[in-house]
């Protein structure tokens, strides 16, 4: 097994922390928190004009290709710096469904523009008092005519304020079906809720919202197996994302920890302290990628930095705080722990 | 060891449980301010400590000669219990660790100026201990009190004063003598909160509330107002904390939020399954359900102590505060992994479950292993003086 990097991804990786460390300052996360827009269009530019929109798409589709090995590298730098963009909705998740089971049009029509930044797509999923499951989607599409109407509610939707189009998981006759919404359709009603980690959420309302069959992605009744497969690749550039954000708060952590001096000496030379430090890091060194695994290590580290930070993590003042509240609104978003482990469970003891 | 209150303890508990059934205020208890409703900050929170001082409830256990009852701290514990399990502000600071430091080392003129305010609640007071280089390591003060006619100068900074922003006094340990060992340099001064030298400089927390540093520029201090003897400032700090577990940390707040979850899951449903029929929520909530009878045991175990004489339950204390803060934690992390996705929505917004309690919680709670004594010096202190291990730093 080969565990070096190719010349190709450490440039991506170090292009890609050399233009967040300017374009997601901390200053620019903490602004952006709660925001209605939630990311600033200077990064999401810069983004684009890097590739890293269209870094999983296929050249075909005006994308740059690549795997999701190279996803979750970028992965893990876009969760080292925090940043805020809807890069993970629209162009990992709603890229990855039109991939899977999009019409040829379907394909034309949005793929390039989400690669080169000129869509943002967004997938509404989740829904109050349910879970992650395809038990989960109760949101209905009635057929009528040539389409359908759509009624329901649905919960943290990420950035649906900019999005062009919502991709709907709806419960039809056949099964669960995945549509193309435009936002501004009427019956659409948006009201942005606060949440842990803080980034622009959505719960939308959808009441008698007409789409046309032709705004249905893939075969009747097959949404729900595609918005599966795609998540399996999405927890991936999660992980990767959880152990970027770990890796940050534990290497400012062991800093401040050489440098905070108690009882004379640096809090680092006290055991108690370094060797919380010592586990966090093979944790994170060693971190699979692996959502389960890494989001647990990402949430763990946040609260054993917190511990060596002392008061100080408990003001919003340091940024500390901001990995604390991500690491857990992290573990708790596209597949929780218990979910993960069912499937895992499910992968191991069911076949 | 009797583990039971006393029927006359007992007897309190009620009283004052039935009389806070009664006398509840939405405005005065708040249960989403977590460990900061224990403050009285607010007119109206003022206002509820003076019907407690009418109630004839602060300072119990105080000699008589100064207004108190002299009965057993025990009654301040219970009092705190079921204040905190109210969400009411409790106890503490006055009746507590400055009313009996006065007590024990206060000139006459201190203790007639600031005892009979302590127990008619016209007093709040702002405790300042830690400061930037003085965290854990609390001995380490490096705030200058540089002696001068008639009085002190003050100068330097503290951290952590929650109270700052509406105490009417300070008390503030503080270096009088840097040429003596670090233990034995600190003194106690009182001080007025509006005094021109004092700027106070809100720190928001990650919680809903606010704490502050407070920066002191030639701040004059007349000699009347250092309490007991210079250069004993540490001891007496130390020796009050040792007296004074009583009113130090309640449990009340974690078995609420225990119960709270408890209820809410019993109700919940998810895919219109009842949830509490899911198997990893039953196990989750039989282990919340047993560390919280565990940490009851444990807070039992030390007032019994404390209750007993003899010397202070150090070591007890500090067993409880490390497994419950531990716990308060885990009891919110846990939570918010029961409620998923929902989790993450936070007060105030729609229907966000138990109106977004746990999300806050969790954020409010991350300072309990910290604040008061952090896990690691609770363990030291476990290691060293039950243990008998050798002092290691």
């Amino acid at each position: 097994m080969d565990l070096d990097l190719t010349e190709e991804q450490q440039m991506v990786i170090d292009m890609t922390r050399g233009m967040l460390a300017e374009h997601s300052t901390t200053a620019i996360v903490r602004d952006m928190e709660d925001d209605p827009k939630g990311y600033p269009d200077t990064l999401w530019k810069q983004m684009s004009e890097l590739g890293l929109n269209g870094l999983l798409i296929p050249e075909a589709y005006g994308g740059g290709g690549q795997t999701l090995l190279e996803g979750a590298f970028v992965y893990e730098e876009i969760g080292r710096a925090m940043a805020p963009t809807p890069h993970f909705v629209s162009c990992v998740m709603s890229a990855g469904v039109l991939l899977e089971a999009g019409s040829e049009d379907q394909k034309q029509a949005w793929l390039g523009r989400i690669a080169n930044g000129d869509a943002i797509l967004t997938p509404a999923w989740l829904e109050p008092q349910r879970g992650f499951g395809e038990a989960g989607i109760a949101l209905e599409a009635t057929a009528d005519g040539d389409g359908f109407n759509l009624n329901g509610r649905k919960r943290l939707v990420a950035f649906a304020s900019s999005a062009e189009r919502l991709i709907v998981l709806a419960r039809t006759a056949a099964g669960v079906d995945l549509f193309l919404v435009d936002p501004r359709a009427k019956g659409v009603q948006m009201k942005q809720l606060l949440s842990q980690g803080r980034e622009a959420q959505y719960q939308i309302d959808f009441a008698d919202v007409r789409v046309s069959s032709a705004d249905r992605i893939g075969a009747a009744g097959s949404g729900w197996k595609t918005w599966h497969t795609v998540m399996l690749q999405g927890v991936i550039l999660l992980a990767g994302s959880a152990v970027g954000g770990a890796s940050r708060c534990l290497e400012e952590t062991v800093n401040y920890a050489n440098q905070r001096v108690q009882f004379d000496k640096p809090l680092g030379a006290f055991q108690a302290l370094s060797h919380y430090m010592a586990d966090a890091s093979t944790r994170i060194d060693f971190g699979p990628m692996a959502k389960l695994f890494c989001c647990e290590t990402y949430r763990e580290t946040t609260r054993v930095c917190a511990q060596i930070w002392g008061g100080v993590a408990f003001t919003i003042e340091y940024d500390q705080q901001m990995f604390f509240r991500r690491a857990k609104a992290l573990q708790l978003s596209w597949w929780d722990t218990p979910y993960l482990e069912e499937l895992i469970a499910q992968d191991v003891l069911d076949r | 060891m009797d583990f039971d209150f006393s029927p006359v303890e007992q007897a309190f508990a009620d009283e004052v449980d039935t009389w806070l059934v009664e006398n509840h205020d939405p405005v005065v208890m708040d249960h989403h301010r977590e460990n900061f409703s224990q403050l009285s900050d607010t007119p109206e929170r003022r206002a509820f400590m003076k019907k407690l001082a009418a109630k004839g409830w602060l300072g119990m256990s105080w000699p008589k000669e100064y207004g108190g009852k002299e009965i057993e701290g025990v009654y301040e514990y219970i009092l705190n219990e079921a204040l905190s399990k109210h969400a009411a502000p409790q106890i503490g600071k006055g009746v507590g660790i400055i009313g009996k430091t006065l007590i024990r080392h206060g000139s006459d003129k201190l203790k007639k100026e600031f005892l009979p305010k302590v127990l008619d609640a016209d007093v709040e007071f702002a405790v300042g201990y830690s400061e930037p280089a003085a965290g854990s390591d609390a001995a380490n003060m490096q705030l200058k009190a540089d002696k001068v006619e008639g009085g002190y100068l003050l100068n330097g900074q503290k951290m952590w004063t929650t109270s700052a922003h509406f105490a009417d006094w300070y008390w503030v340990g503080a270096r009088t003598d840097p040429e003596k060992a670090k233990h034995d340099g600190l003194s106690l001064f009182l001080i007025p909160m509006d005094h021109p030298g004092l700027e106070v400089q809100s720190l928001p927390t990650i919680g809903k509330d606010t704490t502050n540093q407070v920066f002191f520029e030639n701040v004059f201090v007349p000699d009347e107002y250092l309490v007991g003897k210079r250069g004993r400032g540490f001891h007496m700090i130390s020796e009050a904390l040792d007296l004074e577990r009583f009113t130090m940390f309640t449990l009340s707040p974690i078995a609420h939020r225990t119960e709270v979850l408890v209820d809410w899951v019993k109700k919940a449903k998810r895919d219109d399954a009842p949830l509490k029929d899911d198997p990893n929520v039953r196990r989750t909530i039989a282990q919340i359900v047993t560390d919280t009878a565990v940490a009851k045991g444990l807070s039992t175990r030390f007032v019994c102590a404390a209750k007993s004489g003899g010397k202070p339950p150090t070591i007890e204390s500090s067993q409880y505060k490390l497994f419950t803060t531990s716990l308060s934690q885990r009891v919110c992390k846990d939570a918010l992994d029961i409620q998923g996705h929902e989790g993450t929505l936070m007060e105030g917004q729609d229907d966000a479950p138990i109106m977004g309690r746990f999300e806050g919680a969790y954020r409010a709670t991350m300072n309990e292993t910290v604040g008061g004594g952090s896990s690691e010096i609770q363990k030291n202190i476990i290691a060293r003086r039950h243990l008998g291990l050798p002092k290691n730093f």
